[in-house]
């Protein structure tokens, strides 16, 4: 969007209160969501419930066809529809909920760098281990991919996603890398995570941030998706802080709400 | 340590060692670790290879790409994060991914996509840097992997288009410099005052950036308005690369 016309949607947002019935919408969780937009699904969804805004969950199998951008999950409010944590967290704080403005401009530089250091390194790992990873490939990621579609069209789809990704990961130098050094780099990336949390219970003090809403949902996808092997979730294991963290989030901000235990 | 550590890199220019921004990285962690690195500029000779550049050779090893250099220079004793604390390491990788993230792109697309800067500028220089007839191609598939990473990193699918991107990837880049600054403040490097990986790297991306003279200089500009940075940029040429200089 340039940048003109980002302005006149923020006016816009700013207007209108947030409605009753926003929407997010997010692939067919049983059968076709993969780990990587489960993940970004889950840190939006806790996002909002840190924002205390409500927010209604609708599983569609086109949802990456009908989000702006492309990538999932995108949220409808009133007439808008945004996509990705970065541009509705910017959404949410046109409207003027926002998590992070206690933060002074030194933390606020170390919460983006650290939500970048996600996006660069679990995100990364989560799409290689999905895309390029032959055996997960093979049982899982093929077969949920494309599983609404019927033949030909789920395996032509899915062979173009994967054709996608292995195009991104080799210009961004992940294309030589194998699957250990992409696990040592989880494990380097959670290591960074846990040291910085330390003893606290979120990672600026007492108030979550989008940095914490990132870190759940992706640290809790992990943890509870089944895959080929327990690799992965296994290096976040390794970090009893990370697991607390999950935990103490998902206590909060999804028990105690009544929404259930997450599936 | 006994075996001599040599860097093939691409050579300096504009008052830097080095105009290529990976390079620097391990030119200025070399420096700041104490390591003794015996830098191989690649001139137009067909001496060496120019593939993966930079590239640090010993006598059993062969290593390229900057954190892997850095991780194998850290194992060699070479370690110039000896007095970080645990939460400083993390918070280096943190910045390391936000410049990657955020600057990168832009660095790049002033290099090597801007037309303006790209044929005046930047392709002269490397061609003089290869032999022929290696000049004619390696500077266009240098352009075109830059511009490939920077529409499959950022552009929206189905449209893979440029313009849509650059005034993202700008702005980005133009957020990331301020977030740089407001976290040196007033310090001579990001972590106290001794130099350590993170101001590797930052002065790698930041050093070409501040010192080509490109004709299309959007970024520079900002970058000159945020004086600290610059600062830190003069201060680590005029302390660690002054004698280097010297020898031209």
């Amino acid at each position: 969007m340039s940048l003109v016309a980002e302005a006149f949607v923020s006016q816009i947002a700013a207007a209108e209160p947030w409605p009753e019935n926003a929407t997010l919408y997010q692939q067919l969780k049983g059968e076709q969501i993969l780990l990587s937009d489960n993940a970004a699904s889950l840190a939006v969804q806790a996002f909002l419930q840190m924002c205390n805004l409500p927010i209604k969950v609708v599983c569609r199998a086109n949802a990456e066809y009908m989000s702006p951008s492309g990538k999932v999950p995108f949220i409808h409010v009133g007439n808008q529809v945004v996509s990705e944590l970065g541009p509705i967290v910017q959404f949410v704080k046109a409207k003027g909920h926002s998590l992070s403005d206690g933060l002074d401009e030194v933390q606020k530089a170390e919460m983006k760098a650290y939500m970048e250091l996600v996006n660069n390194m679990l995100l990364t790992a989560e799409l290689y281990l999905q895309w390029c990873d032959e055996a997960t490939v093979g049982e899982i990621t093929h077969a949920r991919y494309g599983s609404p579609y019927p033949w030909p069209l789920n395996h032509i789809l899915a062979y173009q996603k994967q054709w996608e990704i292995k195009r991104k990961m080799k210009a961004i130098g992940w294309g030589k890398k194998t699957l250990d050094q992409v696990l040592e780099d989880v494990d380097q990336c959670c290591q960074a995570l846990s040291q910085r949390l330390g003893t606290q219970p979120y990672f600026f003090n007492k108030q979550p941030t989008e940095l914490d809403a990132l870190v759940f949902g992706h640290l809790y996808t992990i943890l509870t998706t089944q895959l080929t092997n327990d690799e992965l979730s296994e290096k976040v294991k390794n970090y009893s802080n990370l697991l607390a963290f999950c935990r103490r989030i998902e206590q909060h901000y999804f028990e105690d709400r009544g929404k259930g235990r997450l599936s | 340590m006994a075996a001599p550590l040599e860097l093939s890199c691409w050579g300096g220019g504009w008052g830097l060692p080095s105009v290529h921004s990976e390079s620097l990285v391990v030119m200025a962690y070399a420096k700041f670790s104490g390591a003794p690195l015996k830098v191989n500029v690649i001139d137009n000779t067909w001496r060496g290879s120019r593939g993966d550049v930079p590239i640090l050779t010993t006598e059993d090893n062969v290593v390229s790409q900057p954190a892997k250099i850095l991780n194998f220079l850290r194992k060699q004793k070479y370690n110039a994060d000896y007095e970080l604390s645990a939460k400083q390491g993390a918070d280096t990788l943190a910045y390391i991914a936000l410049l990657e993230e955020k600057l990168l792109p832009a660095v790049l697309h002033t290099f090597w996509v801007e037309s303006d800067n790209y044929f005046t500028v930047t392709k002269p220089w490397f061609a003089s840097q290869i032999p022929f007839p290696l000049s004619l191609i390696l500077p266009g598939r240098m352009s075109r992997g830059a511009l490939n990473r920077i529409l499959l990193t950022r552009g929206q699918p189905p449209l893979y288009h440029l313009r849509e991107v650059e005034a993202q990837i700008y702005r980005d880049a133009k957020e990331c410099l301020n977030l740089l600054s407001n976290r040196l403040g007033t310090s001579q490097f990001f972590f106290g005052n001794t130099p350590s990986t993170l101001d590797a790297y930052v002065f790698g991306f930041l050093a070409p950036l501040y010192k080509v003279r490109f004709p299309k200089i959007q970024l520079q500009e900002h970058l000159k308005q945020l004086s600290n940075l610059c600062r830190f940029c003069d201060d680590i040429l005029s302390s660690y690369f002054r004698i280097s200089l010297g020898d031209g």
